[in-house]
């Protein structure tokens, strides 16, 4: 099954490796093009405070979600119930129950959309408790909208690349390669050497390929740290990366998004 | 009823001491109990009412007759008489005055006399009215009568010992527990009326299950007291030190109000949130200190230290290198892996590796060394910066301490005190040092059991 990409449908789809150019609303449709879903990814927004539960709904309207809100975790369930939404975001005290009660009341009820708990408790140990319990991801209010929705569009990924079964064993990023089991990267056939870091950092942003990544989701996922270092480590991590990927070639293909993080992508 | 405890108390203290007592008394008795006493009983009656059926029948002239009889064929221990209404002796054998009180049938033990050889014995007698005076007759107890005597007597004065001590003790003993729970408690409900510098008298040495309890109390409210007036610090230092970033967001906002340029106005917007995620940033870190001082440790895992330190040298060793400093990585010692909250101790040491690469100097060697010495480990940061004077180590370890005056450089002025919290949470300590010149910061922890 090695390097096959009739047997790889996600990496084709993940790589994002059609010749269109990316935009960030039209990111959604590029997840991959072996299983047929609507354009419009639902999201259902489980929030008590009314004007945060706007917030939401308007920001992720904006960003090309349809939005459902419940008011309260009771509302939530039976809205979740219906199985109809690709992910939730949920609001961890929420009045009656506690939103990790509820996800897990979802997951027992057979709803497998991944859930993204928001919550002002912003301890290590929240977080870390949070993702223990359920949750898949976690963000801490106040957060930045481009955070959420690098993490929303991070989740609908993970969620797609699960159901299209077997894990691909090769990402591209238009002439850049990642051979997974080797652990190889080449761009234009020539060969990149890696740090085992870099490489992690790498088939990280590829996975997204086409999506913001930030750079605590960086942190997180490829450092497994869940404190703000509250300095640029990751920034400097990511510049060496792109002076072994980007120099020397014409187009880069590692961007800086102001304000929210980097992304992975063909633009042009 | 429902009894208070201390009665209950009292009440068990006096059952155990009367079953204490009773129990070797009881076997004592079943040991030594003879049937000897109730013979005596039997031939002394049956002998009275055949003297008292003879002189019935023949007078107490016959009746004489027949106690010289019965004394002759006697060992001598035979009581026999005849008294008048006083005691003193008519006729018969015993002492010339008997010194009991004459009164109707029952058979009695008792002494006779009050002085004179019939005064060294008990004996068992019974006493009946004869015409004017009275008839006297019954035996002196033997030997083996005598010491059963004196050992039921004896068994009946500790039985009346054994309850009174157990009474008394009882008592005693509730008065002092009473007495030094009311120590305790008086400490308690002083603390809890606001006198929060109140502490329990304990004894210094040889301290009992009380002291124990009493220094154990004291410590918790030393913690109390300490964590009080932590938390009023902190409130004053937050509502103090939040004012200048807030201060800032707001003239950023008036900017981005005022600008009519649009490329100024996203500047300031941009600035506003960078200073918001400052606060944020401040807040989060202030959390986490207030959060680890009170934490359980429950987010504890076993790790090995060498990894934990070489996972933070990687991600700092890009930005320290850009900064044009060399971090480098000692492993001096071989250190098992050990119960760490991995997230918190790596964040403490993120914290001493910015300070290194904020005040070493440019290009200035940063190492970032574990080493073990007796039962310690230490995660140790050393930089080639300034250091920090002796006198100014309290203040760079307080909340929001910061040693610049100006506070011109950035950073919350966190960081040692969270370094400082996460120690603690490890139960070890923050060691600040002089590296001649430069400062070394280490997080030493105990390393528990093997």
């Amino acid at each position: 099954m090695m390097g096959s990409l009739g047997e790889a449908p996600a990496s084709r789809g993940g790589a994002a490796g059609v010749e269109t150019p990316l935009t960030p609303a039209a990111s959604t449709s590029a997840a991959g093009n072996a299983i047929p879903r609507p354009m419009t990814r639902k999201i259902l927004v489980v929030e008590d405070d009314a004007a945060a539960a706007a917030y939401l709904a308007k920001g992720l309207g904006e960003a090309g979600y349809a939005v459902e809100v419940a008011h309260d975790a009771r509302d939530g369930l039976f809205l979740a119930s219906e199985g109809t939404f690709d992910a939730m975001v949920v609001d961890r005290m929420l009045p009656g129950f506690d939103g990790l009660a509820m996800i897990g009341a979802a997951r027992a009820a057979g709803i497998a959309a991944p859930a993204l708990v928001l919550s002002a408790l912003g301890t290590v140990d929240d977080r870390v408790g949070g993702l223990k319990a359920g949750a898949d991801d976690y963000l801490t209010k106040p957060f930045s909208f481009a955070e959420l929705v690098a993490r929303i569009e991070s989740l609908l990924r993970r969620a797609d690349s699960r159901s299209a079964g077997p894990q691909a064993a090769r990402l591209a990023v238009g002439d850049l390669e990642i051979d997974l089991l080797a652990r190889t990267v080449t761009r234009a056939g020539r060969p990149i050497v890696l740090g085992a870091r870099e490489f992690s950092l790498l088939e990280y942003l590829a996975r997204n390929a086409g999506q913001v990544v930030t750079r605590t989701m960086m942190l997180e996922k490829i450092w497994n740290y869940h404190f703000d270092p509250g300095s640029n480590v990751v920034d400097v991590h990511i510049a060496r990366l792109r002076r072994k990927i980007d120099e020397g070639f014409a187009s880069p293909l590692l961007h800086t998004v102001r304000g929210a993080g980097y992304k992975l992508a063909v633009v042009g | 009823m429902r009894l208070s405890t201390t009665a209950r108390m009292a009440l068990a203290a006096i059952v155990l001491a009367l079953v204490s007592g009773l129990v070797p008394v009881a076997f004592l008795w079943r040991a030594t109990h003879d049937d000897a006493i109730e013979e005596l009983r039997r031939d002394t009656v049956e002998q009275s009412d055949a003297l008292a059926a003879v002189e019935h029948r023949a007078g107490v002239a016959a009746l004489r007759v027949a106690i010289e009889q019965a004394r002759t064929s006697d060992d001598g221990s035979l009581i026999a008489a005849i008294v008048d209404a006083r005691g003193v002796r008519q006729a018969g054998a015993g002492p010339d005055r008997f010194s009991v009180p004459l009164a109707e049938p029952g058979f009695r033990i008792d002494r006779l006399a009050a002085s004179g050889p019939w005064a060294e014995r008990e004996a068992g007698f019974v006493s009946r009215r004869i015409g004017t005076g009275w008839l006297i007759s019954g035996r002196e107890l033997d030997d083996w009568e005598t010491a059963q005597r004196t050992i039921e007597r004896a068994l009946l004065l500790s039985m009346l010992v054994s309850l009174a001590l157990g009474v008394g003790g009882g008592l005693a003993l509730t008065r002092y527990v009473t007495r030094r729970i009311d120590g305790v408690a008086t400490t308690a409900d002083a603390v809890a009326a606001g006198d929060l510098a109140r502490r329990v008298v304990v004894a210094e040495r040889h301290g009992d299950a009380f002291d124990r309890l009493g220094a154990r109390v004291n410590a918790m409210l030393d913690r109390i007291e300490r964590l009080m007036g932590e938390l009023r610090i902190v409130t004053d230092s937050v509502a103090h030190d939040l004012r200048s970033p807030i201060a800032r967001l707001r003239a950023r906002a008036e900017a981005a109000l005022a600008a009519d340029d649009p490329t100024q106005r996203d500047a300031a917007l941009a600035g506003l949130v960078t200073e918001t995620d400052i606060v944020t940033r401040m807040l989060a870190v202030l959390l986490e200190i207030s959060r680890s001082e009170v934490a359980t440790r429950s987010g504890f895992a076993d790790a090995a230290p060498a990894e934990l330190l070489t996972a933070l040298a990687e991600l700092y060793e890009p930005l320290a290198e850009e900064d044009g400093a060399a971090l480098t990585l000692a492993i001096d010692a071989d250190v098992p892996a050990m119960p760490l909250h991995r997230e918190l101790l790596s964040q403490a040491l993120a914290n001493l590796v910015d300070n290194a690469l904020r005040h070493g100097g440019e290009g200035a060697p940063i190492v970032l060394r574990l080493a073990a010495s007796g039962d310690e480990v230490r995660f140790q940061v050393e930089d080639r910066g300034p250091g920090i004077p002796a006198d100014q180590q309290a203040e760079a370890r307080r909340r929001f301490g910061r040693l610049d005056p100006a506070r011109s450089k950035p950073g919350a002025g966190l960081g040692l005190a969270l370094v400082e919290a996460v120690a603690r949470l490890h139960g070890g300590r923050l060691d600040l040092a002089n590296n001649a010149p430069g400062l070394i910061a280490a997080i030493v922890l105990p390393v528990r059991g093997a």
